[in-house]
């Protein structure tokens, strides 16, 4: 089933979508689930509700009004009817991007809402979430996440990748148990083709 | 002229945090040096008993912290070396019993005094182990060739630089150089690349290890164990000097430990 709820980034913040055939009960959990799961994942970004085709009663609106507000550190909820489509662009083309560099210890987190470039490695035990692309100039052992705010364009490219667990959009992806050649630099670019997370030899 | 401060942690457990202390502060007390080392686990103090010398304790660090005696009264002195000392933990109180700015305060007031103090922490990252960092100008992280162990120590390196205690190095304790060569233990190689930081010393694995500590005997008294030379090893290139890293056995494995010297 559709999610009742769609998120698009555009360049002024985050715009989300209430699809106006789903039942309010639908949207509202929807919305519910994804401030839970959002945590402060948008913080500083402004927040557009998108609103043009729905029509709620008033009492609907304020329930709405009260959950948006679980968005930790959005900087601005704006109601729109402005179909702002032509604007959005999926994130991993548009954003920004944060530049770190240093290599990323066991329990060390970076969660950005742009795309994320590593001069270092990701150790086991570190995670990283960018809604964009993740890009790592250097071996991936920990955790990545890239398109963690849904989009399913957003790929993952380093030197080496042996992460423990690579997510890209929605999708999950373990490396084979049983890993090939452990000394040889191969840079690799993981990415969703057909619904699936393919990973392919990057060639420079 | 002021002394230098060093902690020994690890993030995990039973590594040889109180072995490596007790074993480097004897070493570098018998290159005549001026010692202390500070037992920085309250509530589950070690220390003591591997040096022998649980049953001279009168008073702890917490009794120093809260003024019920002076610091020079707390110091134990070691029954094999004048210039060794040991400002043991309390047993019957917790980690919160200290601050980090009292520990601070403490380790100052003692590299007034001694050449160097060696801080011994307690496993985990909570209050035991800030505490032990809090005074501490370099750190020495003990691992073991487990994956476990490499992943704390890990962790614990990137804690470290954000308490603004750069460039910590390792020691890898318990190595087999039997399993290593048989592929069957993590290799040096192997450790020092995910850590990416200096090796400060290789102690190979060896049960008179266990012998020495419930004897309350470090191995570095011993003349043959190679445990205790690794050790010694590791207290000179404290002080300063380049000491080669001691060969295990097999020369494909020392190969590859010269490989690693080459460019670390």
């Amino acid at each position: 089933m559709k999610s009742p709820i769609t998120f698009k980034v555009a360049k002024n913040g985050i715009v989300l979508t209430l699809d106006p055939d789903a039942k309010f009960n639908r949207i509202k959990e929807a919305l519910r689930g994804h401030v839970e799961s959002a945590t402060n994942f948008y913080a500083g970004a402004d927040l557009y509700i998108n609103i043009a085709e729905n029509s709620f009663k008033i009492d609907q609106l304020n329930k709405i009004v009260n959950i948006v507000r679980g968005y930790k550190d959005v900087k601005n909820i704006i109601f729109t009817s402005d179909v702002v489509k032509q604007d959005t662009v999926e994130i991993n083309n548009e954003g920004e991007t944060y530049l770190i560099n240093r290599t990323l210890r066991s329990g060390q987190k970076i969660k950005k809402s742009g795309n994320v470039v590593i001069i270092g490695d990701i150790n086991p035990g570190a995670e990283v979430i960018a809604g964009g692309d993740i890009i790592v100039f250097g071996k991936i052992r920990g955790v990545v996440h890239a398109g963690a705010g849904g989009s399913s364009q957003a790929s993952v490219t380093a030197l080496k990748l042996e992460p423990t667990q690579l997510r890209i959009s929605k999708k999950i992806a373990r490396p084979p148990e049983e890993s090939g050649n452990k000394k040889s630099l191969q840079p690799e670019r993981a990415f969703i083709q057909d619904g699936q997370i393919m990973v392919e030899d990057f060639e420079i | 002229m002021a002394g230098k401060s060093l902690v020994i942690t690890s993030g995990k457990g039973g590594v040889g945090k109180t072995t490596t202390v007790a074993n480097i502060g004897t070493a570098l007390a018998m290159m005549d040096y001026k010692v202390c080392l500070i037992d920085a686990d309250i509530g589950l103090r070690n220390l003591d008993v591997v040096m022998g010398l649980e049953n001279r304790i009168v008073y702890d660090i917490v009794d120093v912290v809260e003024d019920n005696c002076r610091l020079e009264q707390a110091l134990i002195r070691d029954k094999r070396h004048k210039n060794l000392f040991l400002l043991p933990a309390a047993q019957t109180r917790d980690k919160t019993a200290v601050q980090p700015d009292q520990m601070k305060t403490l380790v100052e007031d003692l590299k007034n005094e001694m050449d160097y103090v060696v801080i011994d922490s307690p496993a985990g990252i909570e209050q035991g182990f800030k505490n032990a960092i809090a005074g501490a100008d370099f750190a020495l992280i003990v691992t073991t060739p487990e994956v476990s162990a490499v992943r704390d120590a890990d962790r614990i390196i990137g804690l470290l630089e954000a308490e603004g205690l750069k460039n910590p190095e390792v020691i890898i304790n318990r190595i087999n150089a039997e399993m290593v060569s048989r592929g069957d233990m993590m290799n040096i190689e192997d450790i020092i690349e995910i850590l990416a930081v200096n090796l400060k010393g290789i102690v190979p694995e060896d049960n008179i290890i266990i012998v020495s500590s419930n004897r309350g005997e470090p191995v570095v008294l011993k003349e043959n164990p190679k445990a205790g030379k690794a050790f010694k090893n590791i207290a000179r290139r404290i002080t300063g000097e380049e000491v080669n890293f001691i060969s295990l056995e097999d020369n494909s494995f020392f190969t590859k430990l010269k490989k690693i010297f080459s460019f670390s």
